[in-house]
């Protein structure tokens, strides 16, 4: 019999999703600004939808993390603690070989992990810190397009700020997309985590989290021997 | 038609503001009509400065001095309708574009999306953007007019004859003449603006007291982050094809790839592969802690 290791709630679940589906919306609808051909190819009012659309997801993708937070403070606390841990040996070689590891997987063999990647640290942070920014710059260009008088020098380079974090995101987004969705091979089954019940099963657990999943499997809290959610 | 310009002769000017009244009648521009509703500028200067639906002011330089107290300086203050637009060369959505056959920078304000980009990208501030969407509203050279073969309207209107119409040559011409008029006369700051700023201008300007009283810069630049803005395009398509092509190489690399089963014996803390039935490693459970 299989088994499973709870992994993600179902808020961290919502939260993910609703920020995921945001993402992808907010990048599709903010290319009828950043690109000309694709504005000049619809309906004026099309575009003015579309850019209502933007500035509504972007107060979503601000708000939903923001509530999710209130709503789960140890979780952030939890968060904090894991992406902020000490980085231990296998954290380095992990990072170390995984550039071959994405070109060479069924020869390189990757190091027991805790619950969170050292590439996730890194990867999962640089999204974290692409969204921050863009959240903040997106602010000031909602503001001061709508309500508020900015000056020209001030949207001028928050428009440049919005757009190299808009870079940031399509590299490290791509990159999550392709590991998180489990297009990489190796990765195939990830995609429930997030996206279906939240639990692992335990090979992919010992896989990718190795050190994590002993230390749950020992405790046996989050254990379950079929796909029943464990609360 | 070859490329037109508005001349404006400062030296001419009354600053009766009929430019700015005929502007607002022939592009149907309202005006508040509540008492107090437009803060004063201690001049009469009025609106302070360009808004959503003023598109032309006369703007009026105040200093102490002169037989009667004060000196003035008028200047005409509106697109002025650039060789090179900064403002057409940012607009994503083609809103703002250049008439091929005057020059003048054109404004189709259904497509406006309100990004405010033009109004960063133009470095005399003019680009405003009112209503409930914030869309643009400038100059256009009263385009439509223009193409039935008349005027600006605020052209037209000009009593003192200190705006006039037509081949930016001619215009130029005029402007030279009257500058070497005004400095013979004394008036050594005056100058002509709009012939070489930012490639040459579409309003050309007759400045009778110089550019500091007329409010305008002496070299216009375009803001340098707006270059960089366009860079970025280029830079995120070069940024995606490269991450698509090598998660795309990554992919192809990992094609056939199959994990066995892992299982955990927590008894005798061995990870095991069930296809093999090998112990792939043990933990030592102490110094895991």
């Amino acid at each position: 019999m299989t088994r499973y290791i709870k992994r993600h709630t179902l808020q961290t679940r919502i939260t993910h999703g609703t920020v995921a589906v945001s993402c992808i919306l907010l990048a599709i609808t903010g290319l009828f600004v950043f690109v000309p051909a694709l504005t000049t190819a619809v309906p004026p009012h099309v575009v003015l939808m579309i850019r209502r659309a933007h500035r509504i997801l972007g107060v979503i993708i601000i708000l939903v993390p923001l509530i999710s937070a209130i709503l789960a403070p140890k979780g952030v606390a939890h968060l904090f603690h894991n992406y902020f841990a000490k980085w231990d040996k296998d954290d380095f070689v992990w990072m170390k070989k995984f550039i071959p590891y994405m070109l060479a997987p069924k020869k390189i063999h990757m190091p027991d992990q805790h619950e969170v990647k050292a590439g996730q640290r890194v990867a999962d942070g640089a999204l974290i810190v692409g969204v921050l920014v863009m959240a903040i710059s997106g602010i000031f260009l909602l503001a001061g397009t709508s309500f508020a008088e900015l000056s020209a020098s001030t949207m001028v380079v928050m428009r440049l700020i919005h757009d190299i974090a808009f870079l940031w995101m399509v590299i490290f987004g791509l990159a999550h997309i392709y590991l998180g969705a489990g297009i990489f091979q190796p990765y195939r089954g990830t995609r429930r985590l997030m996206f279906g019940d939240g639990n692992v099963e335990e090979s992919d657990a010992l896989y990718h989290w190795g050190h994590w999943a002993v230390d749950e499997i020992d405790k046996g809290e989050k254990i379950t021997d079929d796909e029943e959610v464990v609360a | 038609m070859t490329d037109v310009a508005i001349l404006y002769d400062s030296s001419r000017c009354s600053a009766c503001k009929g430019c700015q009244s005929a502007c607002k009648c022939w592009n149907g521009l309202p005006s508040p009509l509540e008492k107090n509703a437009v803060s004063c500028t201690g001049s009469y200067q009025s609106p302070p400065e360009l808004n959503g639906d003023t598109r032309l002011l006369i703007r009026f330089d105040e200093a102490a001095g002169g037989s009667k107290g004060v000196e003035w300086a008028f200047n005409r203050r509106s697109c002025m309708h650039c060789v090179n637009p900064g403002c057409v060369a940012v607009c994503p959505s083609g809103a703002l574009h250049v008439d091929a056959e005057t020059g003048f920078v054109a404004v189709s304000a259904e497509k406006c999306v309100g990004c405010k980009y033009c109004a960063s990208a133009c470095p005399f501030g003019v680009p405003q953007h009112y209503g409930p969407e914030k869309t643009i509203n400038k100059c256009t050279g009263c385009l439509d007019r223009v193409e039935q073969g008349r005027a600006p309207a605020c052209v037209k209107t000009c009593q003192p004859g200190a705006l006039k119409f037509g081949d930016r040559e001619e215009m130029l011409a005029i402007a030279h003449e009257r500058v070497a008029l005004l400095k013979a006369k004394g008036y050594d700051k005056a100058v002509v603006y709009g012939e070489n700023e930012l490639d040459g201008l579409h309003v050309i300007m007759v400045e009778k007291y110089g550019l500091d009283a007329a409010g305008l810069p002496e070299n216009p630049q375009i803001n340098q982050v707006v270059d960089i803005l366009g860079l970025m395009k280029p830079l995120t398509g070069i940024g995606a094809a490269a991450i698509v092509a090598g998660l795309g190489l990554s992919f192809l690399t990992g094609i056939g790839y199959k994990r066995d089963t892992l299982h955990y014996d927590e008894a005798a803390h061995d990870v095991v592969d069930m296809d093999t039935g090998e112990i792939v490693r043990h933990i030592d459970v102490e110094s895991e802690e």
